[in-house]
Formats: C-alpha cells, structure tokens, sequence
C-alpha cells in the first residue's frame, strides 16, 4: 500500500491502549470493549525499578497484577532466608490474583528484575465496581473463577496422578 | 557508589557551592515564608466556607448520585439528575409553604437583641442582689457590667457584619453548587491520583487503609449532618407550637450546635429558653420549650434513636477530648473553628483506630508464616 495511505488508515493505536493490554491478559480475555474501558478506569498503573520487591511473603495481599512490561520473579524463603525461585513471568503474564477476593498472606514473594510496568488490580476498586456496575464487575469476577477454577482442575489432576503413582508404589514395596 | 575519598578539587569546590547555595535559598525561603502565608490567608479567605459547605453538600448528595449512576447513565448525567430534582424540590417548597421571612426575622432580631440581653442582666442582677446578701464577698465581682461589655461587642460585630455576609450568602449559592458538583465528579479522580504518589512497597496497604477510612469517614459525616438536620426540624417544629418567635432560627442554631457534643446542646438550647422567658414568661409554654429542648430533641431523639442508628460507637470521644477541641477549635478560627473542631478531631480519630485495627488483625497472619518458616 502507499506509504501515505497507510499512514491515514494505520488505526488509532489501540493496539497500544490499556485497555488492548488487558484484553491480552487471560483473566480479562472475554470482556466487552466496554467493559475493557471500564475495567481501565479502575485499575492502578505502577511503574517498578529494576530489584524492586512488589510483594513479600506473608503481606496482606489486596490484589492482583498483570505484568505489562518487564520481568517479574516469584520466589519463596527457607528457614535459612535461602531464596527459591518458584517461577519468572513475563509480559502478559498475572499473579497474586487469590488475594483479590479475600485479603489473605501472600505465599511467595515477588520481585522485578528490570525495569517493570504492573497493572494492579485491587479489592477495593472491584468491591466499588460491585456496587456502581455489577453487570461488568461479574464479567471480570468470572473471569478470575475461569481461571481459578482451571487451576483447581489442573492440579486436582495432579494431585490424583501423585496418589496412583504413590499407591502404585507401595505396592511394590508391599510386594518385595 | 563512588568512592568518597576519591573526590576531585573541581568537585569539592561545587559541592561547597552548592551548599551555600542551599543554605543562602533556605534562608531566604525561611524569612519569606511569613509574607508567602499570609498571602496564601488572604488568598483563600472567603473560601473556607463554600468549600467546607460544598464538601458537605457533596457527602450528602453521594448516595443519591450513586443511586442514579448505572450502566446507562454516567455519573456526571447522574450529579445532573440530582441536581435538577433538588432544584425542583426547592422551587415546589418555596412555591407551596412560601419562603419564611428570613430577613425580617434578622431585622427584628437584631432589634429584639438589646431587649432580651437587658433583660437577662436585670434578672441575673437581682440574683447577685440576693447573693450579696447571703455572701457579701461577691461585691466587688462586677459580673453585670462585663456581660453587658461583651454583648455589646458582640451586637456591634454582627452588625458590622450583616452587609458583608448579605455578599457573601450570595456568592455561596453561587459557589457552593459549583464546587460541590466537582467534589462529587472528580473526587475519586483526585483520591486515586494522591494514592498513586505512595511508593510501591505501601501502595497496597495504603489503599486498604484508605479504603475502610474512607468507608468510616462518609458514614461518620453523613450520619453527623443527617442528626443536625433531624433535630434542628424536630425543634423548629415543636417550638412552632407555641407562641415563641424566631422558631425557624432558634431550630438552626439548635442543629448546628448539636454538631459539637456534650457542650453544644446545652449551649443551643440556651437563647430559646433566653427569649421563652423574656416573652413569655415562666408558663406553661416555658416547660414544654424546654421539654422539646431537653427531653423530645436531646434525651429520646438524638440518644436513643439517632445516635445509634446514624453514628456508631467507636467514634465516640473523650470529653476532655471535646473540650480541648473546642477551645483549640475557637483559637483557630473563632465561632465557626468551634463547630467544626469536634468533627474534625473525631475524623483524625477515626483515621488512628483504623489504622491501629488495620494493623492488628493482619498481625496474626504474619506471625503464622514467620513461625510456619521457622518450624519447617
């Protein structure tokens, strides 16, 4: 195409929008425009430093973020302060969304590694949301049980290949 | 970090520049400063009380904002919509009852107010008449002629101030409906962005803490006014039963008083009961006045109905709290410092007690995971 009409017809940078940001977010992936654009409103930006903890262990946590750019790493102590690095997120990726519904501890902490840009979204915010607009408030919240309860499914999954394999071993030990 | 022993002349010599330059600025700054404040006073003058009333107005209106706004209509439609039905409101009143005569009362009062205080001294003379004879120690104590002094400094302020305050009630209906419309538009905006300034390791428990405040905040305000309004109608309505004038501005000054506890009540009542007995005498109408005062407004109203529906316990206040208040309030900003000192002590009261519960019922969950680390 011509350079001049591409330039007319290159769209209004949506692409670069929060609100294209967090329809890319899993959590967020079946929500209206509209309620993307609600959803924009009531979500904090926070921009980290490179090294910076976002959470520790054992805070209240009051609720989840999306990574928008950057590199955020999720660890856990031992008794010996020992880090253990539990997984690396990446752009895109979400954590600490249990907190959301009920303030509970985080059970890991997290830290940037660059430069990093979170959306947060917190309890706070999405109780008010309730109130004013619970048509797209239950939209996110079950968006957040989608992938909550996928999570369930996956590791009760787990749990049940863990307890053949264990079953099936004994019976070997039995048998010996 | 660079190595501090390894400084160069050239730096050495712009850091002594630059700390007399900071110093010099700090100076300057310092010796300004008084002139810089009292501009900002005489900047923002008359602005303490159309905000103040604004803020009111807009943590009234709220809820019925927030009744409004829905998927359909935003919330400016919303505040929109509030406004147009209170005018309405307004207009219907004005057109059905017929505005009370506000200013005649101002004129008459004005008039009335040198009779009523001559008369409170004359009978308050008597009394020292009669204690001078059981006590003949309390002569020298002039306690009439200081009254008289004082009221007289007192009339002549409110007349002084009566054209000024004419200017002002006007600019109010002017300013206070714009300002509380953008109070109740954008003040989440401003919120969110003042919260946004905490550093990212608190941010989180910043926005809880603001978030229960704030809670506990818009229902302590709210449920302060709603009582002043409930019992200054409630007085208006039971002095109008009887032949007492100024009904309509002794159930103000009821109301408003009502604002400060302990103390206010006591001081509202004291110019109804001043005019029941000047005009009418200690009658009948004189107890049922004080009866409305006392028992209807102040006993079974405001104790057992509306401060433990509209206010809850925890906002509760020491006296000597109130009284310091009150007194600091007075210092500050006279009359108007007086009523409102007491709110806004309970409010910083209320910040601390949350933030103290805040604290104390995460603390377990921290312990848990310090000894659930320390056991494995």
């Amino acid at each position: 195409m011509n350079p001049f009409w591409s330039n007319i017809f290159r769209g209004s940078g949506y692409e670069d929008t929060l609100a294209y940001f967090l329809s890319t977010v899993p959590v967020f992936s079946k929500l209206k425009k509209r309620e993307l654009n609600f959803l924009e409103t009531i979500v904090h930006v926070r921009n980290y430093q490179k090294d910076e903890v976002i959470f520790e262990e054992g805070d209240i946590g009051s609720g989840m973020y999306a990574i928008r750019s950057g590199q955020v790493v999720i660890y856990t102590r031992d008794e010996h302060d020992r880090e253990t690095e539990e997984t690396v997120l990446e752009s895109g990726d979400f954590f600490g969304e249990v907190a959301l519904t009920a303030s509970r501890p985080r059970i890991a902490s997290a830290r940037t590694t660059e430069q990093t840009v979170l959306v947060g979204l917190f309890r706070s915010d999405m109780l008010e949301a309730v109130r004013k607009h619970p048509a797209g408030a239950a939209n996110i919240l079950l968006g957040l049980t989608r992938v909550i309860s996928d999570r369930l499914h996956h590791s009760q999954i787990l749990i049940h290949e863990l307890k053949r394999q264990q079953t099936g071993s004994d019976r070997e030990h039995n048998q010996s | 970090m660079t190595d501090q022993s390894g400084l160069s002349r050239a730096q050495v010599f712009l850091l002594y520049f630059v700390l007399t330059a900071a110093i010099a600025s700090g100076i300057a700054i310092f010796s300004s400063a008084s002139t810089i404040t009292e501009m900002l006073q005489t900047a923002t003058d008359g602005l303490f009380l159309p905000i103040l009333l604004s803020l009111i107005a807009a943590f009234l209106l709220d809820p019925l904002v927030q009744f409004f706004e829905g998927e359909k209509i935003g919330r400016t439609g919303s505040i929109f919509i509030v406004y147009f039905l209170i005018s309405m409101l307004i207009l219907l009143l004005l057109l059905s009852i017929g505005s009370p005569n506000w200013e005649g009362m101002m004129q008459a009062l004005k008039a009335d107010f040198p009779r009523y205080f001559g008369r409170a001294i004359e009978y308050l003379n008597g009394l020292l008449m009669k204690a001078q004879e059981h006590f003949p120690f309390v002569k020298d104590y002039d306690l009439p002629e200081k009254m008289r002094q004082s009221a007289e400094t007192f009339l002549g302020l409110i007349l002084i101030h009566t054209p000024k305050s004419a200017m002002r009630i006007g600019s109010l209906f002017l300013l206070v409906p714009l300002f509380s419309f953008f109070f109740l538009r954008d003040s989440r905006r401003l919120m969110r962005g003042l919260i946004s300034l905490t550093p990212n390791r608190y941010f989180e428990m910043v926005l809880d803490i603001y978030d229960h405040v704030s809670w506990q905040l818009t229902h302590f305000i709210r449920g302060r006014i709603l009582e002043a309004l409930i019992i200054g109608i409630v007085v208006w309505m039971g002095l109008s039963l009887t032949d007492i004038r100024y009904a309509p501005i002794l159930g103000v000054v009821a109301g408003v008083t009502n604002l400060v506890p302990y103390i206010g009540p006591i001081i509202g009542m004291i110019p109804g009961l001043l005019i029941a007995l000047v005009d009418l005498g200690m009658g009948g109408q004189f107890w049922w006045i004080l009866c409305v005062y006392l028992l209807i407004a102040q006993v079974i109203l405001d104790n057992f109905i509306l401060i433990p529906i509209l206010i809850s316990r925890v906002s509760n206040l020491h006296p000597l709290l109130v009284i310091l208040a009150i007194v600091m309030g007075g210092k500050l900003y006279g009359v108007l410092g007086m009523i409102i000192g007491v709110p806004i002590v309970s409010i910083i009261n209320i910040i601390i007690l949350e933030i103290r519960q805040y604290r104390r019922t995460f603390s377990p969950h921290t312990q848990i995971i310090s000894e659930r680390n320390k056991v494995t």
